[in-house]
């Protein structure tokens, strides 16, 4: 699903700050790939590369067998949009937009029908717990509830890859417990995740952990015991 | 994204900060408003000069007396303008369709217990082919009336309002004896003017004012009598003055394209006639129509570049707004361009909430225009007839043009944003 070698990230003209000093590996489709790292460390950069949002500085990257070097900034667009979806720690939901508009935002972009935006967005609510409150604006919502709104968003078309920058970075234990199980039922029906954190229990229920340093991968291990 | 949901999140966008588009709402709508008040008067005026062609007759011209001035030596040379001057034309140009002399002379008039001072005009047999459109009880004057300086007189009634009085009519109070000669049915009655009695054979009803199209010549006239009784009873004149001087002649050629032949012919045999001595002026009506209408042009040039302003403040006014909007809003552009927006969206977005306060701002600019037009200018139903159907989508397109074009630069900033940095902006 996802194939980066010697990705390299400089900010700021050459001699600037290397926030990735050549990063590769590889994820296969399916996968549960948690990144973990110390602040600063370019997780967040790679996720940024990962989800076209940024493009590195050198090497090379292949999403779902498509190389995105050299691709229009219009065409990485429509690449994020097809197959991507991004969850964020802020949640990033349109503050003036209910929970139903926020999901449907995605949906619009890739031009689907008003009715088919509404039928799936309702169906992806209730999937996330939220059927009752689709009318509500973020403000009308906890935390939690918040980034069920945000992961539900993040599902709206369909996406091969979700990237998930700390999602539970802003909420509080017993609520990061619930998400975290919506990720791993998403994992379990197939979806690709790669899901920055810093907690080792979060990251203990990953198939895999890469562990980053200064741009650089410097483990990449299987937790040593899958929670019960 | 399609533009239906642009519409829509314009307008929620519209709505959360109503102070800020407001202000460039309200400035796009005053420009519309004067546009469209210029396109009413630009057209009111053409209908109008098409109007005043058909009524006066396609050939028109009219010799006014002058005082000639200057040389005192010269003045007892010349009559002045008089019926003979227009017996003259007339025995020179049979052909023309009117030859219409007048004399204006003030009376004190009496009619029972009714005084008035009123201005009265003397006529000749042509002047009722001036072809205006009356409505006649009584009869006319007749070639005998003329003949013997007959003391008859016809009442010229004024025709009120058809629709509702504007209201700045109210401060125009009626001249008094238009107002007598409304309520008091005149027909055959003997009034008095100055020391003579006169009967009363005829009451003309003029058109409703505000559908009478002949804006420039609205005379003073009220009572119209034989030329000859007013010059042989009631013109006061100067010692030079000739008994049968007159104050102006109006002829129709007929057609436009004898007028120049006529203007020639006339031009000649009143120079001898007058032996030279200027104290007269020809005036071509086309020409002082022309002149008339020059004027309203630049009238409605000064405030169509009064709309234009404020047209150009209202687009500066909305990029204002939108580089504020664009401001407060770079985080959602980051979060749109993550979830798959293109920078086209983005671009699109922008200009459609642009847009929308022009179309928006327009509307309200047409009904601010509308009742202006209507409670403001003389005309005011006329001037708004006068509005084509088209000038409401041009106005619209102007508004909405604008707010388009002074949106295209905070929109393209908008759209060029790094997604990155838009998202982690706080
Ligand atoms: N636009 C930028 N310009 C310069 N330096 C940046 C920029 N973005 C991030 N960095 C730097 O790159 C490094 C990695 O940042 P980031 O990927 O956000 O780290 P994290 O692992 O905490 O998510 C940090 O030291 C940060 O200061
Ligand atoms: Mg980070």
């Amino acid at each position: 699903m996802v194939e980066i070698d010697a990705v390299v990230k400089v900010y700021g003209d050459a001699g600037g700050y290397r926030a990735l000093d050549g990063v590769s590996f590889t994820v296969p489709e399916g996968q549960f790939a948690a990144i973990m790292g110390p602040s600063g460390c370019g997780k967040s950069t790679l996720l940024n590369v990962l989800g076209l949002m940024d493009q590195p500085t050198s090497g090379s990257y292949k999403l779902d067998a498509t190389a995105v070097q050299g691709l229009s900034d219009a065409e990485r667009t429509h690449l994020r949009r097809d197959k991507l979806g991004f969850v964020f720690q802020s949640f990033n939901l349109l503050p003036r937009m209910t929970a139903l508009q926020n999901v449907c935002l995605p949906m619009g972009y890739a031009g689907l029908s008003r009715k088919d935006r509404l039928e799936r967005a309702h169906g992806l609510l209730a999937r996330v717990g939220l059927k009752g409150k689709e009318l509500r604006t973020p403000l009308e919502l906890s935390g939690g509830e918040r980034q069920r709104v945000g992961i539900a968003r993040s599902l709206a078309n369909r996406p091969r890859l979700l990237l998930a920058d700390e999602p539970t970075g802003n909420l509080d234990s017993k609520t990061s417990v619930e998400i975290m199980a919506l990720f791993r039922e998403l994992h379990a029906e197939g979806m690709t995740l790669l899901l920055v954190t810093h907690d080792p229990g979060i990251a203990a229920q990953a198939d895999r952990i890469l562990r980053v340093k200064d741009g650089r991968i410097v483990a990449d291990e299987r937790p040593a015991a899958q929670p019960a | 994204m399609n533009v239906g949901e642009s519409v829509r999140t314009g307008f929620v966008e519209i709505w959360s900060h109503k102070t800020r588009s407001f202000l460039s709402f309200s400035s796009i709508a005053f420009g519309v408003a004067a546009i469209l008040y210029t396109f009413a008067n630009v057209n009111g005026m053409y209908i109008r000069r098409t109007k005043a062609f058909d009524i006066a007759g396609p050939g028109r011209l009219e010799i006014e007396k002058r005082e000639s001035g200057g040389f005192s030596a010269l003045v007892g040379l010349s009559k002045g303008l008089t019926t003979g001057d227009a017996e003259a034309m007339r025995a020179a140009m049979p052909w023309l369709y009117m030859l219409s002399p007048t004399l204006r002379a003030s009376a004190d008039l009496r009619d029972g217990d009714f005084r008035d001072r009123v201005q009265l005009e003397g006529v000749t047999l042509d002047w009722a082919k001036r072809g205006w459109v009356f409505t006649k009880r009584g009869r006319f004057f007749n070639s005998h009336d003329l003949a013997n300086a007959a003391r008859v007189c016809i009442v010229l009634e004024q025709g009120g309002w058809a629709g509702k009085k504007p209201f700045w009519a109210r401060f125009w109070r009626d001249d008094n004896f238009a107002g007598h000669a409304r309520r008091a049915d005149m027909l055959g009655r003997t009034i008095q003017l100055d020391d003579g009695l006169y009967t009363v054979i005829g009451v003309l009803k003029n058109p409703p004012r505000d559908k009478d199209p002949r804006w420039f010549f609205r005379s003073g006239g009220l009572l119209i009598l034989p030329l000859t009784t007013v010059q042989r009873y009631l013109a006061r004149r100067g010692a030079t003055d000739s008994l049968d001087g007159v104050d102006n002649i109006i002829v129709d050629t007929g057609s436009v394209e004898t007028i120049p032949r006529a203007r020639r012919r006339i031009e000649a045999l009143l120079s001898g006639r007058h032996r030279g001595v200027a104290d007269y002026e020809i005036k071509d009506f086309r020409e002082m129509v022309q002149n008339m209408l020059e004027n309203m042009r630049k009238y409605a040039v000064a405030v169509l570049a009064v709309g234009v302003v404020a047209v150009l403040a209202g687009g500066v006014g909305i990029m204002n707004v939108t580089l504020a909007t664009i401001f407060s809003r770079i985080r959602e552009i980051g979060v749109r361009r993550a979830l798959g927006g293109t920078r086209a969206d983005i671009l699109v977005q922008f200009l459609t909430e642009a847009a929308l306060l022009g179309v928006l701002g327009g509307i309200a600019g047409i009904g601010l225009g509308l009742s202006g037009i209507r409670y403001l200018s003389d005309d005011g139903a006329e001037t708004v007839a006068a509005l084509l159907w088209w000038h409401f989508p041009a106005t619209l397109a102007i508004s909405a043009g604008t707010a388009l074009l002074f949106a295209l630069y905070p929109a393209y900033q908008a759209s060029r944003l790094d997604p990155v940095e838009a998202l982690r902006y706080e």
